[in-house]
């Protein structure tokens, strides 16, 4: 379609093509526009009073919030945080998703009782899998502790949510099993966007199917690899409710995240316009990431 | 909890009978002893001839008879305290026919939230449930809890413990009626453990630490405690101080005036004999990952790993809703022991941990004297009346009113509540008596100090440097 | 002729390798995801005290089967059918929605497409808490709060970024002659994607579907925020019954976690193979 020629026909097909694109997104756009720009633009005006998110009183100070911000250790230790666990769920929720839904993929139908039960983490509720994770990675108990003890032959207490950085790496495979089936599915559907008379013309061909893995489906789910990535990317950076049940953001705050420092500001701390503060940076900031990412690893489409 | 509790009746609804009348009919000037039982059994013969309210007879403002909401939210969400609490509002819906209580029961998890929304959005409901302490200075400096020393000190009420009306104070302004009843903080022992290794229940620090090495020595984690959850942990900490300095040095921290610091004597001396503690292995290995809310400390003391868990009294009321059996047959209680080095300079050795009032009710009546008048009655005369309370002690709560204390029955509980009504002064839990940003570096500080990685002076500095950016706000 | 045999027995020993070590690994895989859901079940079968005395981690002994009593007792049923009701209308509209939005995205040359397209990037950066309060003054200023039509206008904005997002990548994938030859046929462009494109899209709708439809089904927040009469709510906010202050019932809670989880097991069962198919053959060669 990008490739119209200077005349008055692509002229009249350019505005046709504008109008089509206006009514198909206008829905999408009041919604979003209702629900989510006037919060986050709500958001920014607070951020620049001082306010306990109660009071009729507010008192506006500028840009005073903004430059606590930039010199707030707790802030950028958090975002630190963030990164960490962006950088280890897409090397591993990513990977693993698509290996799995390559094995699927590969045997078909026959492997469906796998397939179900690999999906059941993304299923659970994240109450369920903060409650059974505290025990399983209990000190006094818990599946570590007692492997380590199995492998070692004398008692071996392994401190998973109790000591920094461990608890964050903890949290982050706890993360890791939740989300990963979910990448799996969105890898299946990948693979099933391909069209089969590819594979049928390149078994014919003479390739394997290792071959046809490496050179033809891979490439074929170039988008949707990259966009996994995005949204994983997008995911860890605003991530709340796992951490929030597992640890609060403990202990002594090594697995606070961003929007755990922003929830316990607004809500328990009554400093909401800080609060504030704290959502309009983390906005620009995955934003900036984001974009970023899409910029650089994401080679745009031809038309 | 469920439906297990109401078979947990102490034999206290029976006795608890004959004590009525402390809740509803003490005079105004408070501090009286409760009211002859003759008196309210008439009461309640009249409200049985039907049409007569409960409140016949009583010094109380004249309510509305114009039709009326009053929007209520609790965290009563879950049985016994939904029942209860509930029967105390249909009670004054049969009497106040015109008056319509809508009751909604929020979750506790994210109560504090659902409130910052509804006060922000102009929806603050008309009575709520607080804590008192910060959160409550809070609700109050904006305009939404409603001061009602006079209506406390010209009408009717029940004769409350100083204490839980003091805690529903801010500035000298009385802001909340009480209604959740007193949690005192308390050692849980297991006494078949104690009996098997011939220990007695220890009266001195000393005599605790020597219990310690004898259960550690035949192979106990003395204390039972999850400091993930921190308030765990602060509950040693905060009984440490208190035992070494009585009320003094906490206040004097607090207002950080007079030299008062949390890194002044009583503090280092908590703080280092904790990780004294830690060391020696007194505590869980851990013990900063696991969670109480998750029972992962409740879960020590059933598998017969610790022999003893510092918690607050409720703990009682889970225990036995858990096990009754295992709980009657295994568990006692003592009060935290004496320092008897401080007690030789002098120091009261009776200043307790706890809440005088679980929780209390807070008024928005936004200038309606009408709607205050009502909320008043609701929650003084229906939350708080004889039936209430009754089943508040059936459920192991006691209310924070004098003269409940003499009912208890029940071994455990007793020993609570005379700990709790002997004490000279009641500490509040810091984490909800401290400004909101302390709390959260005094929590932190808990975590720091079982783990070992801060000193009791480095985690002092830290309280004192959040409570003086905190004094600098005010 | 000979040399390819060799290489074909080869190849084919190689591939048997491949085989076993994806089957190991896969049964791994299936350890490591079962554990936990097994544990979740099992723990529902049993009484506090024994779950906490015998250790989190033991078979129920003895089996007990009253928390499931309690809680279908408790209204779970009505807990249940509101949250199928809320969760069948907000995926049919935000299904509806996305695709519109996504198929201009995707397939078409505007000025303002790169914008739009980063502006809903964004979108999904919004820190979800900020939206609470504003949120929940439109829903009281339109007389929709204590409603499950509350829920709908956040649960289909709030999946919609992603969706977008997501479907813009699925239908680039779609070949472009289709639709070409589609337009020669006279197919205007609404033709084009009810008749081509969104049955196309079926295996990226589909996941769209299992993705939001889990969040929504699990969906605490909002719902805890905009709804307050007990025969309003929706299933997460049942786990309210089994907790107190200073009381949790865990077996309970999972009790109502498990009955809760198992619709969505069933259905994820009956349909996971509309996830495979490969549906472009039949559009291609049709």
């Amino acid at each position: 379609m990008g490739r119209s020629k200077k005349s008055g026909l692509a002229k009249t097909r350019a505005k046709s093509i504008a109008l089509a694109a206006t009514v198909f997104l206008i829905p999408a756009l009041l919604l979003i526009a209702v629900y989510i720009i006037y919060p986050i633009i709500d958001t920014f005006l607070i951020s620049g009073y001082k306010w306990n998110g109660i009071s009729s009183n507010r008192t506006f100070i500028g840009l005073e919030n903004w430059m606590n911000l930039i010199k707030d250790k707790l802030f950028w230790s958090a975002f630190g945080h963030n990164l960490v666990v962006m950088v280890f769920s897409i090397l591993l929720q990513i990977p693993i998703g698509m290996m799995l839904a390559t094995f699927l993929d590969a045997g078909g139908k026959k492997f469906n009782l796998f397939k179900t039960i690999w999906f059941l983490p993304y299923l659970m509720s994240s109450v369920a899998i903060a409650f059974l994770f505290t025990y399983a990675l209990a000190t006094n108990g818990g599946l570590f502790s007692a492997l380590g003890t199995l492998i070692k032959g004398q008692k071996v207490t392994v401190d998973l949510l109790g000591k920094s950085p461990n608890a964050l790496f903890a949290v982050i495979g706890v993360m890791a099993w939740q989300f990963t089936p979910f990448y799996m599915v969105y890898f299946i559907a990948g693979y099933g966007n391909i069209d089969t008379t590819v594979y049928e013309a390149a078994v014919i061909d003479g390739a394997t199917r290792v071959d046809y893995i490496r050179y033809i489906a891979i490439p074929l789910l170039g988008p949707i690899f990259k966009t996994a990535c995005t949204m994983s990317l997008i995911g860890s950076l605003r991530y709340f409710d796992l951490i929030w049940n597992m640890t609060q953001g403990g202990p002594v705050g090594s697995t606070e995240l961003m929007a755990t420092y922003m929830y316990k500001l607004s809500f328990q701390q009554f400093n909401m316009g800080y609060g504030s503060c704290v959502a309009a940076g983390m906005f620009i900031l995955i934003t900036v990431i984001a974009l970023l990412f899409q910029k650089v690893f994401v080679v745009k489409e031809d038309y | 909890m469920k439906k297990k509790f109401w078979a947990v009746t102490l034999g206290l609804a029976m006795t608890a009978a004959s004590l009525a009348g402390c809740a509803g009919a003490a005079p105004a000037d408070g501090g009286a002893a409760p009211a002859e039982p003759a008196a309210a059994e008439a009461t309640e013969a009249a409200a049985e001839t039907g049409g007569a309210k409960a409140t016949d007879g009583k010094n109380l403002p004249e309510l509305t008879t114009e039709d009326m909401t009053i929007v209520l939210w609790d965290i009563a969400t879950e049985d016994p305290t939904k029942t209860i609490q509930e029967g105390a509002v249909a009670r004054f819906m049969a009497d106040y026919p015109n008056i319509h209580v809508e009751q909604v029961h929020q979750q506790n998890d994210n109560y504090k939230q659902q409130l910052v929304v509804a006060m922000s959005s102009g929806q603050c409901p008309d009575m709520y449930i607080s804590w008192g302490g910060g959160p409550m200075a809070e609700y109050h400096n904006s305009g939404f809890a409603d001061d009602i020393t006079d209506l406390y000190n010209t009408y009717d009420h029940p004769d409350f413990i100083e204490a839980a009306i003091a805690q529903g104070s801010y500035k000298g302004q009385i802001l909340g009626i009480p209604f959740g009843g007193m949690s005192g903080c308390d050692v849980f022992y297991n006494k078949t453990i104690f009996a098997e290794q011939g220990i007695e229940v220890p009266q001195t620090l000393d005599e605790l630490e020597a219990a310690c090495e004898k259960l550690k020595a035949a192979g106990y984690t003395p204390f039972s405690l999850a400091n993930g959850s921190k308030w765990t942990g602060s509950m040693y900490y905060m009984y440490l101080v208190a035992r070494h300095s009585g009320n003094d040095e906490f206040d004097a921290a607090y207002t950080q005036e007079n030299g008062g610091s949390f890194t002044s004597d009583a503090f280092i001396f908590a703080g280092d004999k904790i990780q004294d503690w830690v060391k020696k292995g007194y505590f869980p290995e851990g013990t900063n990952s696991m969670t109480t809310d998750d029972g992962q400390d409740r879960q020590l003391l059933y598998d017969g790993s610790c022999a003893m868990m510092l918690h607050g009294s409720w703990q009682a009321r889970s225990m036995a809703a858990d096990n009754q059996e295992w709980y009657d047959e295994n568990i006692g209680v003592f009060r935290w022991p004496v320092d008897t080095e401080a007690e030789a300079k002098g120091v009261p050795q009776n200043v307790e941990v706890g809440t005088a009032i679980g929780n209390c009710f807070n008024f928005n009546a936004q200038g309606d004297q009408d709607k205050l008048n009502a909320m008043y009655v609701l929650a003084t005369q229906y939350y708080n009346d004889d039936t209430y309370n009754e089943e508040q002690m059936a459920s192991n709560t006691i209310p924070s009113i004098n003269g409940f204390e003499k009912l208890v029955t029940e071994p455990n509980m007793k020993i609570i509540t005379d700990v709790f009504f002997d004490a000279s002064n009641v500490q509040l839990w810091y984490d909800q008596y401290l400004p909101a940003s302390v709390t959260e570096v005094h929590k932190d500080s808990m975590t720091a100090l079982f783990g070992l990685e801060k000193t009791a002076k480095e985690i002092g500095e830290d309280q004192d440097a959040a409570m003086k950016a905190a004094l600098a706000e005010q | 002729m000979k040399e390819r045999e060799v290489d074909y027995a080869k190849e084919k020993r190689k591939s048997i390798i491949a085989w076993a070590f994806a089957i190991f690994f896969a049964v791994v895989w299936l350890v490591i995801t079962l554990t936990p859901f097994a544990f979740m079940v099992m723990n529902s079968f049993r009484k506090q005290f024994d779950m906490l005395a015998q250790g989190v981690f033991h078979l129920p002994d003895p089996w007990y089967f009253a928390n499931y009593t309690e809680v279908v007792e408790n209204g779970f049923f009505g807990y249940f059918f509101r949250s199928v009701i809320v969760v069948a209308v907000c995926l049919v509209l935000m299904l509806i929605i996305s695709s519109f939005a996504a198929y201009p995205l995707s397939r078409m040359q505007f000025k303002l497409r790169g914008l739009i397209y980063a502006g809903i990037v964004a979108m999904m950066s919004v820190p979800m808490h900020v939206t609470l309060i504003p949120i929940f003054k439109m829903t009281t200023d339109i007389g929709l709060y204590d409603s499950l039509g509350a829920l709908v206008g956040p649960y289909v904005t709030f999946a919609l970024p992603m969706s977008v997002f997501i479907l813009t990548a699925f239908m680039m994938t779609i070949p472009k002659e289709i639709e070409e030859s589609a337009e020669i046929d006279g197919c205007n462009r609404f033709n084009n994607f009810f008749t081509m494109i969104l049955p196309l899209s079926k295996s990226g709708l589909s996941t769209l579907a299992i993705y939001n439809g889990v969040s929504m089904w699990n969906e605490f927040a909002f719902a805890n925020t905009l709804l307050q009469t007990p025969s309003h709510k929706t299933l997460p906010l049942a786990l309210g019954q089994f907790k107190g202050e200073h009381s949790l019932d865990i077996p309970m809670i999972l009790a109502v976690l498990t009955l809760s989880v198992l619709p969505m097991i069933i259905l994820f069962i009956v349909f996971q193979d509309k996830l495979v198919k490969g549906m472009m053959a039949g559009a291609v060669k049709g």
